[in-house]
């Protein structure tokens, strides 16, 4: 009773209550639960903090991605997320293994897809899952609307994977300020926002998930979670072609550990069970097959592999031997020999083609100048240019500040963690600089490296305030060496406590900036479906044109079943989702010489295309022109590539004779050839 | 004592069971003698990591130029406009128009921005160590603090010239 007295007092005065007035307490009648109880020690504090903020922060990622859902509707963005809702609708309805052995003759016309062999299903299965577990528990979600949020959804998981991955590479603060950082980064939001349905959504999420397991087993060294590692890579395996990032920067981290002399145990357990593990694993998704063993990208990894094995059989001779001498000198014959078998079985594995060389695709970020000699059609996609710095700027905001103090602060306490991050922030921004693209693969990095800045910087500035406080009080009591030693840490830096408060001002002052930077760009640029699209009408309204969808529901309605439709490839998947029609070519673009076919047919004279489109058995032709509203990317600007792809297959088609004194014109003083051709 | 003597003096190369060894002894060096050199193979010493640091920041400084963009797309280093009423000819420093162009100079320019930015949180992190003179961590902590501000400002500035519809 006297305890309840004091609590509901506030244990402000010590209560000297005698037992007379007892019988107070029940006329006061304090409230059910003591404020007392409600007092958290300070670990109980941090904790609710720190949940509160992740809880908070999972929230926000999620939420700052649906202003496209809420402005239109909720619908798939762009043209490949309708190829991956097709063939998710697919596995749905016709369950795994109809969808794991699908050949698709609506697509390639006469040529026909793979579907089962040449897709990462990842994605489509993922959203089968939730699809199937929200149905379990009777929620009648439509399978549209899973796809549309499925971005959303594991962009917040990407937050929490990004916290314990601050946590474990520097100290939960810089977790909270990484997932943070990471949750509203345009860089992330741009592929990820609700109704982009596509890889990136999923693999961004499985490649810091492998990383932060990797670097985890690295740290513990255990089996179990080197385990988790390889089923992570296999996630990722599963999801995006982006894989090679990972198979290949990892076995980099391994030799930069071993040259900087960081080989240890925990090292070899970890990197020989990802890569066997993983490797095995990989090779379960058809579309990669084989390759991790006959192709050139996977070679690195195969490579570190054997150095790994190298080292460990150095380190137990060494133990065997006790004598220095001896060992150096069969250190020196043993490393000789490995690397000179190594460099033969690679010279062999290539010379005679069994080892395939790097493919276009990933030997043009090696060498960014490939693409525009050889291959056009990696040249033409607008995502596949050179980074600008205002790319750089748009997307990444404070963050570029902070990179550089970031990758400072990892370089002032290097770990095999930090060394890590380093790694991947540094192969990742370059590669980030070669294809605007690849910002999405580099923008995990910047943020972790930038939330150790911000922690770090900030830790600073606290300390200065606490140091002064500190002196203040019990200072004065202390002993005078004590004291002589904290005023001179006061005389250090004048006006400390100050400076430290302003600078501390200035910090959130610029988080806040880039809060509102971010939502800005979200709003006004990456929020745009695509297919439907709006436009300032003549008095400044807003007006919105939905024609993409009208035109396919009038094919699916007005044709055929069975018609064919030509058009160029950007189309394709939009025209087989929703018009339900047979196309000639699509976005998967893996056959030029078909797409060069119907490049020569759209850019010939009317008699050669009408040949042309006889023998393709093709019924209706679909162009997009977006004269009257102003629309830039429509066909006629387009026309240009489809000239350069179809004269790379067929000589007869020459770009120069479209071109007026090497201007591109559409109007009637245009090249004769231009204005008399199909287009 | 003296059968360790007479091992000291022997040649340590009678007591190999090696053949080439043998077979070297007699053919060539029977006859020739090695000259005595005072060569050194180089060693090689891993940078320290503030080296290390350095270089990577003049990579990022590269990279965030947009150099790659450079050099395959090769802008103008500056851009120019005639203006309508002279004749005259003006140069244009920002590309306009797109998000993803630039000239050469912009790029370097902002480049070199974001770089003074990162170098002034690191110049306030060195301004607390405490094993330096006062006068050098105040010069430290003033200069870093100002790179900051002028990078941020700059920034600002570079992006709202860039595309006049930033944040309205």
């Amino acid at each position: 009773m006297v305890g309840k007295v004091e609590a509901v007092n506030g244990g402000v005065k010590p209560t000297t209550t005698t037992p007379a007035s007892s019988e107070t307490p029940a006329d006061l009648a304090p409230p059910a639960f003591s404020f007392r109880a409600l007092k958290l020690k300070t670990k109980q504090q941090e904790l609710l903090i720190r949940v509160t903020i992740l809880c908070l922060v999972y929230v926000l990622a999620f939420i700052a991605r649906l202003f496209s859902v809420l402005r239109y509707e909720s619908m798939i963005h762009e043209f490949d997320p309708y190829f991956n809702y097709r063939t998710t609708l697919y596995l749905t309805q016709k369950g795994f293994y109809e969808f794991w052995n699908w050949f698709d003759s609506e697509s390639w016309y006469p040529l026909g897809r793979i579907i089962g062999g040449t897709l990462y299903p990842g994605l489509m299965v993922t959203a089968a899952l939730i699809y199937w577990t929200l149905r379990f528990l009777r929620f009648a979600v439509h399978i549209r609307e899973v796809c549309v949020l499925t971005a959303p959804f594991f962009a917040s998981n990407t937050t929490l994977v990004a916290y314990f991955f601050g946590k474990e590479l520097w100290d939960s603060g810089a977790g909270l300020v990484a997932a943070a950082l990471i949750a509203i980064c345009p860089g992330y939001i741009s592929r990820s926002v609700a109704g982009s349905y596509d890889n990136e959504a999923v693999a961004i999420f499985a490649l810091l998930l492998t990383f932060y397991l990797f670097v985890k087993a690295v740290n513990m060294g255990s089996l179990a979670w080197a385990l988790a590692s390889a089923f992570g890579y296999f996630y990722m395996v599963s999801a995006w072609g982006g894989y090679v990032f990972i198979i290949n920067l990892i076995p980099l981290y391994v030799l930069v550990l071993l040259i900087t002399g960081r080989y240890s145990m925990r090292l070899y357990v970890a990197y020989n069970c990802m890569y066997v593990l993983g490797m095995l694993l990989a090779m379960q998704i058809r579309f990669v097959g084989f390759q991790h063993v006959q192709s050139g990208e996977h070679m690195a990894a195969m490579g570190v592999f054997f150095l790994m094995q190298v080292f460990y059989f150095l380190d137990w001779v060494k133990y065997l031997l006790n004598d220095s001498k001896l060992f150096q000198a069969f250190l020196r014959i043993t490393v000789t020999c490995a690397v000179v078998v190594g460099a033969v079985a690679l010279g062999v594995g290539t010379a005679s083609g069994y080892i395939s060389p790097w493919t276009g695709r990933f030997y043009s970020l090696l060498d960014p100048t490939y693409a525009k000699d050889h291959i056009p059609i990696i040249a033409s996609v607008s995502e596949h240019q050179p980074t600008a710095w205002s790319s750089f700027m748009f997307d990444f905001h404070i963050l570029l500040f902070l990179f550089p103090a970031g990758l400072y602060f990892c370089f002032k306490r290097l770990t095999d963690a930090t060394i890590f991050i380093v790694m991947y922030g540094l192969t990742s921004m370059y590669f980030a600089g070669v294809m605007v693209r690849l910002i999405l693969v580099a923008t995990p990095a910047v943020c972790l490296i930038s939330a150790v800045a911000v922690s770090a910087t900030i830790k600073n500035l606290t300390q200065l305030l606490r140091a002064k406080n500190k002196a203040a009080g019990p200072g004065k009591g202390a002993t005078s060496v004590k004291a002589s030693s904290k005023a001179s840490l006061d005389q250090s830096l004048p006006f400390q406590r100050n400076g430290a408060i302003a600078l501390l001002v200035g910090a959130f002052y610029l988080l806040s900036r880039y809060a509102t930077h971010c939502t800005w760009v979200t709003s006004e640029a990456y929020s745009s479906p695509s297919i439907v699209l709006a436009a300032r009408g003549a008095y400044g309204n807003r007006v919105i044109f939905d024609d993409y969808r009208e035109a396919y529901f009038w094919l699916r309605q007005n044709t055929p079943s069975d018609a064919k439709v030509m058009s160029w490839w950007d189309y394709g998947y939009q025209i087989t989702a929703m018009g339900n029609r047979t196309v000639i070519v699509d976005n998967n673009t893996w056959n030029n010489t078909h797409i060069a076919t119907v490049g020569r047919a759209m850019s010939s004279y009317e008699d050669e295309a009408y040949e042309i489109m006889r023998s393709l058995d093709v019924d209706y032709v679909l162009v997009v022109f977006g004269g009257v509203t102003g629309y830039s990317s429509d066909d006629i600007n387009k026309f240009l590539w489809m000239v350069r792809i179809g004269g790379g297959v067929f000589p007869v088609i020459k770009e120069p004779d479209y071109l007026v004194n090497g201007e591109y014109r559409v109007d009637k003083g245009a090249a004769p050839k231009m204005l008399n051709c199909l287009m | 004592m003296a059968p360790k003597l007479e091992t000291l003096t022997s040649d340590p190369a009678m007591d190999s069971i090696d053949p080439i060894l043998h077979t070297l002894r007699l053919v060539p060096y029977a006859f020739l003698r090695p000259p005595r050199l005072r060569l050194k193979l180089p060693s090689l010493t891993l940078p320290s990591p503030m080296t290390t640091y350095s270089l990577a920041l003049l990579t990022y400084f590269m990279v965030v130029s947009g150099i790659v963009y450079d050099v395959i797309v090769e802008p103008p280093g500056i851009g120019s406009t005639q203006d309508r009423a002279t004749g005259a000819v003006r140069p244009v420093v920002f590309l306009p128009g797109r998000v993803n162009g630039q000239y050469i100079i912009e790029g370097l320019s902002s480049g070199f921005m974001f770089v003074l930015g990162g170098t002034g949180i690191v110049l306030m992190d060195l301004a607390l160590d405490r094993n330096r003179a006062r006068s050098v961590k105040v010069s430290f902590a003033s200069a870093g603090v100002s790179f900051v501000v002028i990078a941020y400002v700059m920034s600002m500035l570079f992006i709202r010239i860039k595309i006049p519809a930033y944040l309205r």
